[in-house]
């Protein structure tokens, strides 16, 4: 054999791999075993650095927060989403007021107008009820009267 | 009586290490708490296997089991026992934020003659190159080169046949040259 042993040849030299022809030539060869020496210093020097040297500390590196911009995106779609199933449901579950009508409007602000502007305080004496139309309203001296018989035990 | 004899032997054996174990932990202290922080990167982690490795052995020793050749025997426990430290894996977390004080450099030290001589880049390279290894190839690269034992030795250490820890230290080889011949 009289080509030089490649690289990997060699490697495989160091490491017991090498065929019968590669080692013989390795014996006979200046050049190759000039190369097996070199890779053997080379190997040396590996070796000196993992056994004497400390093992540098990885340098602390931030990474760059790429999933930022997706993780506000996604948060705000979040939210935007709560509210609106909250929004639906509220709307779901709430009853809604009938709507009343306008003869029912008035009726009340009639009510509530008695009220305020009865005399003798009582909205039925004061409304212009149907019952109210029927009867005149009581004088004042009715109402004494009345008052007199209720204190007196019906005697006038 | 024989109770208490033995009680009393196994006092002293506790208090202080037989001979025995006294010139294991001076022989192979030194090489196993190496080879483990060389498999594992930590120092610190590296310290408790090989006091859990000298357990190990205390144990065997106590039970009459020490082996015939205690080297191969404590290899191959460190090896076992980084090994199942790397597959728990948790503490790796926690690399960069634990450096013991002993273990922080001061500022102006002076470089060792191995550390001045190359330099840092190389360093550097080399490191990274050996971490980007397999793990078998590690620890083959390691016994082989490192601890200088012989392939039978590595193979039996590692329960791999003297072929295959051929295979492994050449494919070793050959990845941190090429990180070496990148740095020049």
């Amino acid at each position: 054999m009289s080509r030089c042993l490649s690289d990997d040849a060699l490697m495989r030299s160091h490491a017991e791999l090498a065929s019968a022809a590669e080692r013989a030539h390795l014996a006979g060869c200046a050049a190759c075993t000039g190369r097996s020496r070199h890779l053997r210093r080379d190997l040396d020097l590996i070796t000196g650095v993992l056994r004497d040297s400390r093992e540098p500390q990885p340098r602390p590196v931030s990474a760059p927060r790429r999933w930022l911009p997706a993780a506000v995106g996604l948060a705000t779609a979040a939210l935007a989403l709560l509210v609106w199933v909250e929004v639906a449901v509220w709307r779901a579950v709430t009853p809604v007021p009938p709507t009343m009508q306008a003869q029912e409007v008035a009726a009340i602000l009639a009510d509530v107008s008695a009220s305020l502007f009865s005399v003798s305080g009582d909205p039925a004496a004061a409304a212009p009820t149907a019952a109210a139309s029927e009867d005149a309203p009581p004088s004042i001296e009715a109402m004494a009267r009345e008052l007199d018989s209720t204190l007196t035990g019906g005697e006038p | 009586m024989k109770i208490d004899e033995r009680a009393r032997d196994n006092r002293q054996s506790d208090v202080e290490p037989s001979p025995s174990q006294d010139t294991l932990v001076t022989a192979h202290y030194g090489r196993l708490r190496r080879l483990c922080r060389l498999l594992l990167g930590d120092p610190q982690e590296a310290e408790d296997v090989v006091q859990e490795v000298f357990l190990k052995a205390h144990e065997a020793e106590r039970l009459g089991r020490a082996p015939v050749e205690w080297g191969a025997w404590l290899t191959r426990v460190a090896v076992n026992a980084c090994r199942d430290r790397r597959r728990a894996g948790g503490w790796m977390r926690f690399r960069l934020r634990s450096s013991r004080l002993e273990d922080v450099r001061l500022v102006a030290e002076t470089p060792a003659p191995s550390d001045a001589a190359v330099s840092a880049d190389t360093r550097r390279r080399i490191w990274v190159a050996f971490r980007t290894l397999p793990r078998r190839q590690q620890e083959v690269f390691a016994l082989r080169y490192i601890e200088e034992r012989p392939t039978p030795d590595v193979a039996a250490a590692l329960g791999l046949s003297p072929g295959s820890v051929k295979r492994h230290l050449y494919r070793a080889v050959r990845r941190l040259r090429r990180a070496l011949g990148d740095a020049r």
